[in-house]
């Protein structure tokens, strides 16, 4: 189910009625809870269900086994059973055909001729989120990190929570398990925030990403011609502002819709197109995942305790997997091992050539930041090797020649907005919406907020697919 | 913080605008009607499942769509057809769809309009790429769909602002459509197609009726010639080949599970039927499709009800003649046994 839908509307207000209803003790809400969820998930495809609850059943054995147990070799086989398992999951149903695809070419250049078969099974969405979610549970349960889940309700409910379930946040185990643990009840300035938040993530993702920007970056990335300069930049920065506002905002009406239940979940964006540099990026653009990357491969790895060189290759390392996390494909490596490059130059320059930050030089420094993320997009939004490579001669050799596919329009409305855009970002890096929104009037953000139902309704949007869903 | 405020101020405004952009459109001369969209053609094509050898498909493109009435149909042969013809569409991936994935063997009514049924069988191509996305939704979709589709009709058949038409008219007033009517010089090479406003109104079940506004209003009814006139200019020669080719395999298939296949030729006029005639004679094309299939055929110029039909727009019959059309061809069909009467049994 998406949010951007209408059954999503009907569902939500049904489960709050559910929700608030005195009829429910805590335990029966938060059956309902799950049930809802389940449901909301088991309205794409319910066979993929049996996943989650694979998923579940596995990692809260696992964690219960690992909470008892003292015998490390035991420990550590419950630890690898979770991560079979999930890890399985993900391979077997996201990266078969990539594996056997590359299988096939490899054998096939010692001239074997071998012809491989692709399975074509559906990934089941999501899977990437809740399989790392419920691993980073497990995983915490072996560093003792976390404390086990007190009943298998409140673990189904974590790996299953529907605002977050298909695209996150990732939460970690201890910052959304507790909250389960004692009756949740949104106050009405929460809930009122709550629908507020929901209102920016679908104004986000409805009028923003898919009203906007997707024609414009499906038109340049969808042709097949060598495209003029100007195109190919129009292109890739409203596909730059589509992903943003896609992924930002399905982040924000998560955000939204469980804290309309009382819920905390922790934010995920923060205004990342004003980073200055790439670490800052990577603490700014989808927080959950850098963060679990951090905690759960980088420091493992070695992280910065054993010298440059092992810092380096598990800055890498760990960037080439955060690409092939989003998709099987090489394209997506690349994307990966691009900002990989960005870190490890970045961390020279800090080494080599210090420089202060200033009033002056942060804007060009954001921009420039900025400009090298779109570069990086061109590969994690082209299908294919040719197509990316063809953007990047267009974007640098000012192709004159080049086809120009867009109209004048367009470029102005893609420019505009994504100037738009990053001077937001610029603006809002040090703060936050609700630090803002306490020094606005009142009647200024009710009249933003009604403007933004309005374009919400006027744009309708088709239930276009968020598009960190197939990741 | 004061957001209650903040949130009685939203609803207000929300309320005042929707009601207001509504009221505009309404006055503006737009009224509520369904939009034509892949979740519909869904609806449609899941009733082929349950569909028995009395049943009635129709296939082909807009020309199908618009000049088979079904409520007319019905009337006369006391079943309703599944009305499953898809506007600038090839009717052979929606053919190999159903002669493939489902076991009906009853009657499947195809238009012929030379220019899409001839077309190509590339996937990637206009005309065969939007039946076969059409299929593809069918086969993919979710419970969340349905349940989406279900309730938006309801509010598509009530309120002007759900107009979003997958045809991406000219004249939609979705927000994306709107920015889309705004120009500002022209950069591309490429020639620039006509406004091209919509001229049917959908309903349920699945069938299409041309506005009137069409039959009375020239200027209009030109607009929309002149989009055909630039399809024309503008298409690929005609794959006779590989067209015929691929629906001989399935119409041969077909066949062998007990189906009937009727070709039916549907009306066009003035330039665009000039311009047919030109790039896809009848002797080249029609005549050896007729031929080569070996199943009852009817062509619009070989039958004297419907010699004497025009086209307001060159293309399509209007509402009245459509009705006509469908009587008429609804008796033939009867008579000739073709299709069983329901209504006498």
């Amino acid at each position: 189910m998406l949010f951007n839908s209408l059954s999503f509307l009907v569902f939500l207000i049904l489960v709050l009625i559910l929700y608030y209803t005195k009829l429910f003790s805590w335990t029966n809400k938060k059956r309902m809870l799950l049930l809802a969820s389940y449901v909301f998930y088991g309205l794409w495809n319910p066979p993929l269900v049996i996943l989650l609850w694979i998923s579940t059943f596995v990692d809260w054995s696992a964690g219960k086994k690992l909470a008892i147990e003292d015998d490390e070799r035991k420990r550590k086989a419950w630890l690898i059973l979770s991560m079979v398992v999930n890890l399985g999951f993900l391979a077997f149903f996201k990266y078969r055909d990539f594996l056997l695809d590359n299988f096939t070419t490899v054998v096939n250049s010692y001239g074997y001729g071998y012809q491989s078969k692709p399975m074509d099974i559906i990934l089941p969405m999501g899977i990437s989120f809740y399989t790392f979610q419920t691993m980073s549970y497990t995983i915490d349960m072996y560093k003792r990190q976390t404390e086990r889940a007190k009943t298998f309700l409140d673990f189904a409910l974590y790996v299953t929570f529907f605002p977050q379930l298909v695209a996150g946040p990732i939460v970690r185990a201890k910052d959304l398990i507790s909250q389960f643990y004692e009756e949740k009840k949104a106050t009405t300035n929460q809930f009122i925030w709550g629908v507020f938040l929901l209102t920016i993530g679908l104004f986000q993702k409805i009028v923003l990403a898919d009203t906007f920007l997707s024609g414009t970056a499906d038109t340049v990335f969808g042709s097949d011609k060598l495209l003029h300069g100007l195109d190919a930049w129009i292109g890739t920065i409203a596909f730059s502002g589509q992903i943003f506002f896609d992924f930002a905002g399905y982040s924000t009406c998560a955000i939204g819709i469980a804290l309309m239940l009382g819920i905390i979940l922790p934010d995920n964006f923060r205004y990342p197109y004003a980073s200055l540099g790439f670490s800052d990026l990577w603490s700014r653009w989808h927080i959950s995942l850098s963060s679990w990357l951090k905690d759960y491969l980088y420091i493992p790895l070695g992280g910065n305790r054993h010298g440059i060189i092992r810092m380096y290759v598990a800055l890498m390392v760990t960037m080439l997997l955060g690409g092939l996390w989003h998709g099987a494909a090489w394209t997506f490596i690349v994307w990966g091992g691009l900002h990989g490059i960005y870190l490890i130059l970045e961390k020279l320059q800090k080494r080599y050539v210090p420089f202060k930050i200033t009033a002056w030089n942060g804007i060009p420094l954001a921009f420039l930041t900025f400009s090298c993320i779109n570069i990086t997009w061109v590969f994690f939004r082209a299908r294919k090797f040719d197509t990316a490579w063809n953007m990047i001669k267009s974007m640098f050799y000012a192709q004159t020649e080049g086809a120009k596919i867009l109209d004048t329009f367009t470029i102005v409305k893609v420019s505009v907005l994504i100037a738009i855009l990053f001077l937001c970002h610029w603006f809002m890096r040090d703060t936050s919406m609700k630090d803002v929104s306490l020094k606005t009037k009142p009647w200024v953000l009710g009249v933003f907020w009604g403007i933004m139902v309005f374009l919400i309704v006027i744009a309708q949007g088709s239930g276009e697919q968020f598009i960190y869903f197939q990741f | 913080m004061q957001l209650k405020q903040s949130l009685l101020i939203a609803v207000a405004i929300s309320i005042i605008s929707i009601i207001s952009w509504e009221l505009y459109w309404r006055s503006q001369g737009y009224h509520p009607t369904l939009n034509d969209e892949k979740a519909l053609w869904a609806i449609t094509r899941s009733k082929v499942e349950d569909a028995t050898k009395e049943d009635v498909i129709i296939l082909g493109s807009s020309r199908a769509y618009f000049d088979i009435q079904v409520d007319e149909w019905e009337k006369l042969t006391g079943k309703q057809p599944l009305q499953l013809a898809s506007t600038g569409s090839s009717p052979l991936p929606t053919f190999h769809d159903i002669v493939n994935n489902t076991s009906f063997n009853g009657t499947i009514i195809i238009g012929v309009t030379p220019g899409l049924f001839f077309s190509t069988t590339y996937p990637q191509a206009f005309p065969w790429q939007r039946p076969q996305s059409k299929v593809d939704f069918y086969e993919n979709r979710t419970y969340a769909q349905r349940l989406n589709y279900r309730l938006s009709v309801p509010l598509q058949k009530n309120l002007v602002l759900m107009s979003a038409d997958e045809e991406e008219w000219s004249d939609d007033i979705d927000l994306k459509s709107l920015l889309k009517g705004i120009q500002m010089g022209h950069r591309s090479a490429d020639p620039i197609m006509p406004p091209f406003y919509n001229f049917g109104d959908v309903s349920l079940p699945r069938n299409i009726k041309m506005m009137e506004r069409t039959v009375t209003d020239t200027a209009f009814a030109n607009s929309i010639i002149k989009v055909w006139h630039f399809f024309g200019k503008g298409a690929p020669p005609p794959d006779k080949k590989s067209t015929m080719a691929f629906f001989m395999k399935d119409l041969k298939r077909f066949k062998e599970k007990n189906g009937t296949v009727v070709l039916v030729r549907c009306p066009s006029s003035g330039g665009v039927r000039m311009g047919e005639n030109m790039g896809l004679p009848k002797a080249d094309f029609w005549d050896d499709l007729v031929s080569q299939a070996n199943v009852k055929t009817y062509h619009f110029e070989d039958l004297e009800q419907f010699k004497h039909l025009k086209c307001p727009e060159e293309s399509h019959l209007s509402a009245k003649d459509a009705q006509y059309f469908t009587r008429e061809l609804a008796k033939i069909m009867l008579n000739e046994g073709i299709v069983p009467n329901s209504k006498s049994n």
